[in-house]
């Protein structure tokens, strides 16, 4: 009866709360067809794994124009943990889902016809990567687990295949996050891979004394996450060593891209979790030197260690430098770390308004997204606390939570109505032009439930998608820094949390009707063209010469 | 101490050889910790003597040792009938009652000694807590910092306290100040709703209560709404301006919403009201920082950490000033604060307090 009396006030204080904002700019439905269920499979042991699930991509796999989504499942976990470990994944319940988007919106799940319903035994899921590879025009996947990762190569004709053990690729232990991108400037796309801990289910244990809880991150040991280099012939090379990224172990959950000092290499920046965030600066010569503490970008403002989950390496404030905003837990708030330029960041998430709009939810999937279009990159993060029974132990803390959607006034984040009124554990989060109206659409999971798909409502505003098709750089263009009326956006499908976004470029140009984009490619290429009309889908093709 | 000796050598001038060589070999058993041979020596004493005093107290001394305190009663209590003045009986009784629970058959013969420890101990048991507070300090006096006093002092103030707030809530039940208690001790058990409630009930009846404010500000605080926090301690820095922690607050307040000049300003009262506080001066600084003015910012850490050295707010200073002179491109002064930092963090993967 408390039980219910609690709940029935939370959410009344929830649906009040939300009364009171600005009105949303979503709808926030299930599209038909689309009846994937994030299979978590909590038990009273308190395996770890069961809370961090699930990414979802947004690619268009078949190039038909629409973008279609892709879901990683957790599996079965049963209780206690069978050995060996299987997971179910044969069982449909527990697959991974592809879902081809048809014209009318909805969905068809076509995971069995393109050749992704085997996930592998062991392996239980945790999030994918989107990115061409191999440069043959057509998005490949790559799916994280605690297990084995895989690679699905895209065979361009609606399936897709398991080519992990030729490529390499197959890493261990357990991978979080990941993500293309092309480090070396060869036009071939290499992957980072995320690793969270040395932890597997027959060294897990539960915390929290008699409250059973999921145990914090400093109870197991940290571990290195993994680069490869794509070797070009449709195999890579474990460069994790030799690049230095593995001469610092972390809990790395997300990971984004971006050339933070314009010196022409994309760097990376890793979401650590309880503990020191990571920001590997690309030195151009095959090598990474991490100088997270040294650029300011590696803990709170008051030099307290943060639990790092999500992530973006985007430009929030127009100035053209990307910053970053890392998702976290409840009396951190999220960091917000802006680019001063000269390689240096500082700490602004009270400036930003983020501090009061975060100090007490748990951010996961993360985008900086213009959803208003006009001109400024808003904020979106799926929310909801790691421990299932948080509020036992804090009641001012919620397991289930409303995403924030924050828009960008100005670089001042203020909270409007999420258009959700039911609260969930969410955790990944993609961005993209899911009806290619030129407004940003919000795919997010959650644990145990149907995605949440935010449809953008729309509005008056112009804007301009970019869609960048690489000669000389790779295909995707990603690590490209594409200027438009002033708004700088780096090209990847990365970041967020376990997820991978659209890889088109969105911009939100307000009232003006004409554009300016300016595109410097991974190649070195500088390309501008002027006066391109709004409110289209521009492919832009890098010169073939400088 | 001589007058102990000459006291027990004239009482053993009274036993009969063959007792005074069980007293003896008792004696050097109980040294050897061989308490089962050391009581049946004692035993023997007592069997031959059973008017000597010392014999039923050194049998009841060594049944403590062995942690047998129900079977040393009784030797105890043969003792004093043989000499009702013994100091030693008098002790080792009390504490033998008191171990197992008998306090206030314990508290006369402690009395008789004036053991204050032992009396603190036993009054809190029989809740006679103004007396233990007395005692418990006076013994506390003789010896400052021991952890077993600061402990039982604590718990006989923590009763004391709970005692007068339980008959405030008894006998004036409708009364502020019964809400305002029974708010706090939902805010201790972090029931904020019920916490807030019965604030609000106080400050209904009584508006002009003090502390009330700055408690639901807290209770606001603790739930991340900072709008509300940021009100009730603006209420209480209006009836109490020379409050310098409601000061404090509401300048913390204003800082998690991001409004750092009006932060700075409540700063900048409380350190003027209460000079000197570590936690004040280092957020001066970051206010400060995050409106920009970084010589400010520069000479409020600078101040902390002429106070403070070691402490973590002294790292979060060094912290701090690293970002300072990395955003004005000095290079080595941010590396040198650095440095400090990861120093008093304890290496290069600093910890957060209580995560």
């Amino acid at each position: 009866m408390l039980k219910t009396l609690l709940c029935i006030s939370f959410i009344v204080a929830t649906v009040l709360s939300a009364a009171a904002l600005v009105a949303s700019v979503f709808d926030v439905n299930l599209p038909l067809g689309l009846d994937f269920i994030l299979q978590n499979s909590p038990t009273p042991q308190k395996y770890l794994i069961e809370t961090m699930p699930g990414g979802v991509a947004l690619l268009d796999y078949n190039n038909d124009g629409l973008l279609d989504i892709f879901l990683v499942n957790g599996g079965r976990i049963t209780s206690p943990m069978q050995t060996p470990e299987t997971f179910d994944r044969h069982d449909p319940r527990y697959w991974n889902r592809l879902y081809r988007q048809n014209k009318d919106g909805s969905f068809t799940d076509v995971t069995e016809q393109a050749g992704l319903a085997n996930a592998g035994d062991g392996n239980y899921g945790m999030g994918v990567a989107v990115g061409d590879y191999d440069n043959d025009g057509y998005p490949d996947l790559f799916v994280t687990n605690y297990g084995k990762n895989i690679l699905y190569h895209n065979n361009g004709d609606g399936t897709f295949s398991d080519v992990t053990a030729k490529a390499g690729v197959a890493g261990g232990g357990w991978s979080v996050s990941a993500g293309f991108f092309d480090y070396d400037n060869d036009g071939k796309l290499d992957l980072f891979v995320t690793r969270y801990m040395d932890w597997d289910t027959k060294h897990s244990k539960d915390c929290g004394g008699n409250y059973h809880t999921y145990c914090p991150p400093e109870e197991f040991p940290s571990t290195t996450s993994i680069l490869y280099h794509n070797n070009g012939d449709g195999t890579f090379t474990d460069v994790s060593q030799r690049s230095g990224i593995a001469a610092k172990k972390g809990r790395a959950l997300g990971v984004a891209f971006a050339d933070y000092d314009e010196d022409g290499f994309t760097d990376i920046f890793v979401a650590n979790d309880g503990m020191q965030q990571y920001l590997f600066h690309n030195n151009g010569n095959g090598t990474f030197t991490e100088l997270g503490l040294e650029a300011g970008a590696a803990l709170s403002e008051d030099g307290r260690r943060l639990s790092g989950m999500g992530v973006v390496f985007q430009d929030y404030d127009n100035d053209g430098r990307p910053d970053v905003i890392v998702t976290e837990l409840p009396r951190e708030i999220y960091g917000v770390y802006h680019n001063d330029g000269g390689g240096s960041f500082s700490h602004r998430s009270l400036e930003t308004g983020l501090g009061v709009l975060s100090s007490g939810s748990s951010g996961w999937g993360v985008g900086l997204e213009d959803f208003d279009n006009d001109g400024w990159k808003d904020l979106f993060v799926a929310q909801g606390h790691v421990l299932d029974n948080v509020e036992r132990i804090d009641p001012s803390l919620h397991y289930l939570e409303l995403p924030l959607v924050a828009m960008n006034h100005n670089s001042r984040f203020e909270r409007v109505d999420s258009g959700s009124a039911t609260p969930v554990a969410g955790r990944g989060a993609a961005f993209g032009d899911l009806n290619n109206d030129g407004w940003q659409d919000v795919v997010m999971t959650y644990l145990g439930g149907h995605p949440q798909v935010f449809m953008n409502r729309g509005g008056k505003l112009h804007w301009l998608v970019v869609s960048l098709r690489g000669t000389r750089s790779n295909r995707d263009g990603f690590g490209a820094r594409v200027k438009v009326n002033g708004q700088t956006r780096f090209a990847t499908s990365a970041g967020s949390y376990a997820s991978s976004s659209d890889k088109r470029l969105h911009y939100g140009l307000g009232a003006a009707e004409k554009a300016k984009v300016e595109i410097v490619w991974p190649s070195g290429i500088h390309q501008t063209l002027d006066d391109v009309h709004a409110d289209q889908f521009l492919e832009v093709r890098e010169p073939e010469k400088p | 101490m001589i007058r102990a000796f000459l006291f027990l050598w004239f009482a053993w001038q009274t036993l009969s050889p063959e007792a005074a060589q069980h007293m003896q070999a008792g004696i050097v058993a109980d040294k050897q910790r061989q308490f089962d041979v050391a009581i049946a020596e004692f035993r023997k004493v007592t069997q031959l003597e059973p008017t000597f005093a010392d014999g039923f107290i050194s049998l009841g001394q060594t049944y403590m040792e062995k942690h047998d305190l129900a079977s040393a009663v009784a030797p105890l209590k043969r003792a004093l009938e043989a000499n009702p003045d013994s100091a030693p009986a008098h002790q080792l009784l009390g504490y033998a009652l008191l171990a197992q629970g008998y306090a206030a058959e314990a508290i006369p013969h402690l009395q008789r000694v004036g053991d204050k420890t032992g009396l603190g101990v036993a009054e809190i048991q029989t809740g006679q807590l103004p007396e233990a507070i007395a005692n418990l300090q006076a013994a506390l006096a003789d010896r400052p910092n021991d952890p077993d006093l600061l402990y039982y002092l604590g718990r006989a103030s923590g009763l004391l306290s709970k005692q007068s707030i339980d008959t405030l809530v008894a006998a004036y039940p409708d009364s502020p100040r019964a809400h305002q208690a029974m708010a706090e001790n939902y805010f201790v058990l972090r029931q904020m709703p019920e916490a807030e409630k019965e604030y609000r009930e106080a400050l209904r009846l009584r508006p002009e209560i003090l502390e009330v404010h700055l408690e639901l500000g807290e209770v606001y605080a603790g739930a991340f709404q900072w709008a509300k926090a940021e009100e009730e301690f603006r209420a209480q820095t209006q009836l109490q301006p020379g409050n310098a922690e409601a000061a404090y607050r509401l300048g913390a307040a204003l800082l998690e919403q991001g409004k750092a000049h009006e932060a700075r300003a409540e700063f900048l009262r409380a350190d003027k009201l209460l000079p000197d506080m570590p936690e004040t001066l280092y957020s001066l600084g970051k206010a400060a920082s995050l409106e920009g003015d970084a010589t400010a910012a520069e000479k409020e850490w600078t101040r902390l950490l002429s106070i403070e050295k070691e402490t973590s707010l002294a790292a979060q200073a060094h912290f701090g000033l690293a970002g300072l002179y990395r955003k004005q491109g000095k290079t080595e002064a941010a590396k040198h604060e650095m440095q400090e930092f990861q120093r008093l963090q304890g290496g290069a993967n600093p910890q957060a307090p209580g995560k």
